[in-house]
Formats: structure tokens, C-alpha cells, sequence
């Protein structure tokens, strides 16, 4: 995890001083910044000093979460904060989804492998894994907002009048699209990877044996198969918790969604440096805490870990 | 036993791998997606309506007009007609997906196999390093480098410095393969043998252990291209990609504008990338099943 995270520190770091140092990026970013946000960013920067002294100063303030100022002359962490929670709320509701519906589905595929039903769920998932994230967002909000106009086609929230009457089924409503959108390609991958371990599981003796000593079809399915196909998924589902995370700027633009994605493609276009260094800072700690649960939920398992 | 049986070779590795890979229909359907796609983005530049970028439909009073004959795929706001754009975005999509894929298997197989072949500091050193590749968001450093890069650094370098940034954040993954793959068939007799007779490491290594971890390095890097296009689709669509290149990602990005009126713009640039990536994908997991000597089937 350490190296991780300096890799990531010395790779934002190191773009940022690309063209010499960051002031010179976000003037290109920003025509004409006050005068304040410069001076500020010239003593977080140090930029009186060597380059290796500069990364280890701005490495210190970073842990100790200082991330400087943006070019609004706002704290880049207070800024963050909001945009990081309405990040989480839509990840890990489709997240949940996406696992909730993808096990079972994965499951009754491997069950019935070559049937109608299993060409038709292996059919769905394949396009969901070949299709970019935001673009079935584009064509969902192009059916559903603009020409059924059910569903509202950006933000989190109603500003100026109340999806569906109601402060709180009009937050729902705003989540519907995007969650649909994220749930299904992270559905797909849980899908496919589900299938291909039932399968070897379930060709083993020792389900045989279990299902001649008599035992119910549900129970060899989900306590004998599914608890040995189960563990990579476990792996799949952080890692796709990071991927998504990391494709964030895409699905959350689409949907104007107001998070940490959406914040990080503006200020990348801007080049706001401090901001966008932060917003990646945070989000690799996500993703790092998204693998330390995961390792843990790994281990907790499949006994078979614990032993080494 | 007549001389006949003896003298009969048996089939090769490959040609076992072609005749499972021919029997297999959504193998074959994912190449010949594949060859239609590769088709266009070489034939296809010469045989477009329209050259790339231009805005000739604008003259003629035809901007915005949804799909007709003579516009198949409609027109853009700007003038653009969307069908012969798509045709010049294929060849610059290819581009990016294989230059990108290839680069990334010979840093891959590289840090993978000296990685996994030489013990101590070097592999620890390597693999840490795969480690915290594998790990990081990438797509944000992605967009972060091109925008950075294409701004100050690199200015004029075009879709070859996305090529260079993807290929640059993408090899972690062929790396362990290769690694894991490499552990393996270091340990193996022939590999001792050819040690033994006096082999050097080098020798070793790039003679005798990559070779045979060929199978799982074409499947990963077919499925690397599906993926390096969905990326350069995403980075040309937030607007972080060489805006005077034609990219279905780049069209993307501007119907993104006029969705609401205009629907043809994101649509079929989309579908082009979703076929395009699934062909790939299609004929990647079937060279995993054909070149996989474990199926029995």
C-alpha cells in the first residue's frame, strides 16, 4: 500500500512539474489568476527550492492534508469533502447492485451453460464489458430524459423544481440512469467470472459426492459450489470498485454528476493542479482501502488463505 | 507398427489451436468483426464521402440534418457529416489500439520475464513496481498526462503521445501474466537442461522461457486492444485527446453537446466502438479457449 501510494505521489508530483513547475500550468490553465491564489501556491509549492526538496515538503503537507489551494483560492480539501460523498453514494449503490443481482444471474448461467437462457445472459454481459461506460449513459438519458422525459438527464439533485413532487424520491430519480448505467458493466464482469468458476466447480468429484449423498440442489449449488467459485469474484469486485472509481470523470460528466470524476475532467481541462493532484490523491486512497477490504473479505472466505 | 505410423508427425501446437479456434462460431464472428473493422480503417479513408474534419455540409445548408442518402449517419451542428467521420476514426482508433496493445506487450513481457526469472532485488524491485502500476487509478493519470502533455511538453505529437501515455500506464497486467507464466517454466527440465548445457541467462530467458509463454501473451494483448480503445474513446470524449484528429471518441465529445437534439451524432460513432471493442473481445477469449491445452472439449 505505501508504495502505492508514493508511486501515485511521485507521479502527480512529477507531472505537475513537468514543464518546470505547477504555477507555469495553471497559468496556462487560467489566463489570469489573482495574485493571492499565486502567492499562496508559491509557498505550499516551495518553490524556492531544489526539485527533490519540493516533492519531500509537498509530500509532508499532503499526509498531513494540507492539498493547497485551488485556482478559486478555495482549500482544495474543504472542496473535496462533498464531492467525495456524492462519489461513494453513486459507487457503492451500484456496486451492491451490481453484486446483488450479478451472483445469482452468474450462478443460473453456469447451471443451465448452453441453454437459451445462458446464451442470452453470456450475450448481455459480453456487450456490457464492450461498451464505454458514458456512452450507454448518453443513449439512456437521450430515451429516458429527453424523449420520454421520465427520468431528470443530470446532477444529483432538483435545483429548481422537484423531480416527481418530493425532495427524496427526487434524489431516486436522479439516481436511476446513472446507477442503471454503472450497476450493468460492473453486472457484466461479475456475470462472466461467476459462469467460468461455477463451471469448473461444479465438474469436481467432491459435488458429486455431495449430491449423491443426497443433498438438495440448493444447497450443492450455494453452500458447496458457490463457496468455492466465490473468492475470485471477491477480488473482481475491488478491483472493479477501483475501475470504476477510476473511470469516474467519464460516467459522472455524462450525468453532470456533481462528484469527484466530474471535478477531476474540469480541473484537468483547467489544469488546477493543486486540485487535480488532490482529487487523484484521495481517490487512490478509496482504492486502496477498497483492497484492504477486499484482501480482508478474501482471507474471511476461503480458509485456504489463512494457512501461509 | 509399419514405418508409416512412425514417420507421421503430429500436429503441431498452432494447428491443433487454429482447428479448435475455426470450430468455435463466436470466435470466428469476433474476427471477422475484426477484419471488417481492419478493412475500413485501411480502404475506407480513400472511399469516405468526406474528408476528414471537413465542414463541406455546412456550405451546402446541410448542418444538423438527421441521417438522409446522401448523410447515412446525419450531420453534426458543425457541418460534419458523422458517416465519413466514423470511417476516418476507425483507422485513428485501430491506431491507437494496436500501437498501444503492441508497446505495452514488449514492456510487459520485458518486466514480466526478468522479473519473474531473476531472484532477489531485481525481481523484488520489478514487481513493486508492477504492483503500484497495477493498482493506480490509471485513468486519471491518463488524462492528467495528455492534457499536461499535449498542452506544454509534447505539443504536435498527436495520437502517438495518447499511444505513448496508455502504453506507459497499461503494461501491469501483461507484466504479472508473463511473471507468473515465467515462475513457472523456469522451473521446468528443459529449462535445466539448456542451463546445464551452458545456456547464459539471457539466452535462457529470451530462447527458451518466452516462447512458450506465447499463447497467453497474444490472448492478453488482442483483449488490450478492445481496451485501449474504450480508453482513447474515453480520453477523446472528456476532451483530453488531439482535437484535429478525427477519433470516434472526439465525435462522441461534440454530439455530447447537441444530445438533446441531435441524437444520430452519439449514436453511431458509439455503435461502431461497441462492435469494434466486442470483436476483439469475441475473438480474444476465443484464442484463450483455443490455445488453452487444458480444455478437453
Amino acid at each position: 500500500m505505501i508504495p502505492v501510494f508514493l508511486g501515485v505521489a511521485i507521479l502527480t508530483f512529477a507531472v505537475g512539474n513537468a514543464a518546470g513547475n505547477p504555477l507555469d500550468l495553471i497559468r496556462a490553465g487560467l489566463r489570469n489568476p489573482s495574485p493571492q491564489v499565486i502567492e499562496a501556491l508559491r509557498q505550499y509549492y516551495h518553490l524556492d527550492r531544489p526539485v527533490y526538496e519540493r516533492f519531500l515538503l509537498w509530500f509532508g503537507e499532503l499526509l498531513q492534508g494540507n492539498l493547497g489551494v485551488s485556482q478559486s483560492g478555495r482549500p482544495v480539501a474543504q472542496q473535496i469533502g462533498a464531492w467525495a460523498f456524492t462519489t461513494l453514494e453513486l459507487q457503492l449503490i451500484s456496486l451492491m447492485l451490481a453484486v446483488a443481482i450479478g451472483i445469482p444471474v452468474g450462478v443460473y448461467s453456469a447451471k443451465k451453460q448452453y441453454s437459451n437462457a445462458d446464451y442470452a445472459i453470456t450475450s448481455v454481459a459480453i456487450f456490457g464489458y464492450s461498451m464505454p461506460t458514458f456512452w450507454l449513459g448518453i443513449m439512456l438519458i437521450i430515451l429516458f430524459s429527453f424523449y420520454l422525459g421520465w427520468l431528470p438527464s443530470s446532477g444529483a439533485e432538483g435545483i429548481s423544481f422537484f423531480w416527481w413532487g418530493n425532495p427524496i424520491l427526487d434524489q431516486l430519480a436522479h439516481l436511476v440512469l446513472p446507477v442503471t448505467v454503472l450497476t450493468y458493466v460492473t453486472l457484466a464482469a461479475i456475470v462472466r467470472l461467476v459462469r467460468a468458476n461455477m463451471l469448473e466447480v461444479l465438474r469436481q468429484d467432491y459435488i458429486l459426492a455431495a449430491r449423491s449423498s443426497g443433498l438438495s440442489d440448493r444447497t450443492v449449488t450455494y453452500r458447496y459450489a458457490l463457496r468455492n467459485a466465490i473468492s475470485p469474484v471477491v477480488t473482481l469486485v475491488g478491483l472493479s470498485f477501483g475501475a470504476a472509481l477510476g473511470g469516474a470523470p467519464a460516467t459522472e460528466t455524462t450525468f453532470s454528476w456533481p462528484g469527484l470524476g466530474y471535478a477531476f475532467a474540469q480541473a484537468a481541462l483547467n489544469l488546477d493542479i493543486p486540485l487535480v493532484q488532490g482529487i487523484t490523491v484521495v481517490i487512490t486512497i478509496m482504492v486502496l482501502v477498497a483492497n484492504l477490504i477486499t484482501d480482508m473479505a478474501y482471507v474471511a472466505l476461503d480458509p485456504r488463505v489463512r494457512i501461509d | 507398427m509399419g514405418e508409416r505410423t512412425i514417420r507421421r508427425r503430429s500436429a503441431s501446437q498452432w494447428a491443433v489451436a487454429w482447428r479448435r479456434f475455426r470450430r468455435n462460431k463466436s470466435a470466428l464472428a469476433g474476427s471477422s468483426i475484426v477484419v471488417f473493422f481492419l478493412v475500413v480503417a485501411i480502404v475506407g479513408p480513400y472511399l469516405a464521402p468526406y474528408p476528414a474534419r471537413s465542414y463541406e455540409a455546412l456550405y451546402a445548408g446541410e448542418a444538423g440534418e438527421p441521417p438522409s442518402w446522401k448523410h447515412p449517419f446525419g450531420v453534426e451542428q458543425s457541418g460534419i457529416d458523422v458517416f465519413s467521420e466514423v470511417i476516418h476514426g476507425t483507422r485513428n482508433d485501430l491506431y491507437v489500439g494496436l500501437a498501444a496493445s503492441i508497446l505495452t506487450t514488449l514492456i510487459g513481457v520485458a518486466l514480466g520475464a526478468v522479473g519473474g526469472y531473476f531472484k532477489g532485488l531485481v525481481g523484488d524491485i520489478v514487481l513493486g513496481i508492477t504492483q503500484v502500476f497495477f493498482v493506480i487509478p490509471v485513468l486519471l493519470l491518463i488524462l492528467l498526462f495528455a492534457r499536461v502533455f499535449s498542452v506544454l511538453v509534447f505539443k504536435g505529437l498527436g495520437l502517438t503521445l495518447i499511444v505513448l501515455i496508455l502504453a506507459f500506464f497499461g503494461w501491469s497486467s501483461v507484466s504479472f501474466i508473463v511473471r507468473g507464466e515465467t515462475l513457472k517454466i523456469k522451473e521446468m527440465e528443459f529449462v535445466q537442461a539448456a542451463r546445464s548445457l551452458g545456456a547464459s541467462s539471457w539466452r535462457l530467458l529470451f530462447r527458451h522461457i518466452v516462447p512458450n509463454i506465447l499463447s497467453p501473451v497474444i490472448v492478453i494483448t488482442t483483449l488490450n486492444i478492445a481496451g485501449f480503445i474504450l480508453t482513447e474513446v474515453v480520453v477523446s470524449f472528456l476532451g483530453f485527446g488531439d482535437a484535429n484528429t478525427s477519433t470516434w471518441g472526439l465525435i462522441l465529445n461534440e454530439g455530447f453537446s447537441y444530445m438533446r437534439t441531435e441524437w444520430w451524432v452519439p449514436l453511431f460513432p458509439g455503435l461502431a466502438v461497441v462492435f469494434c471493442v466486442l470483436g476483439f473481445n469475441l475473438m480474444g477469449d476465443g484464442l484463450s479457449d483455443a490455445l488453452n491445452p487444458r480444455l478437453r472439449e
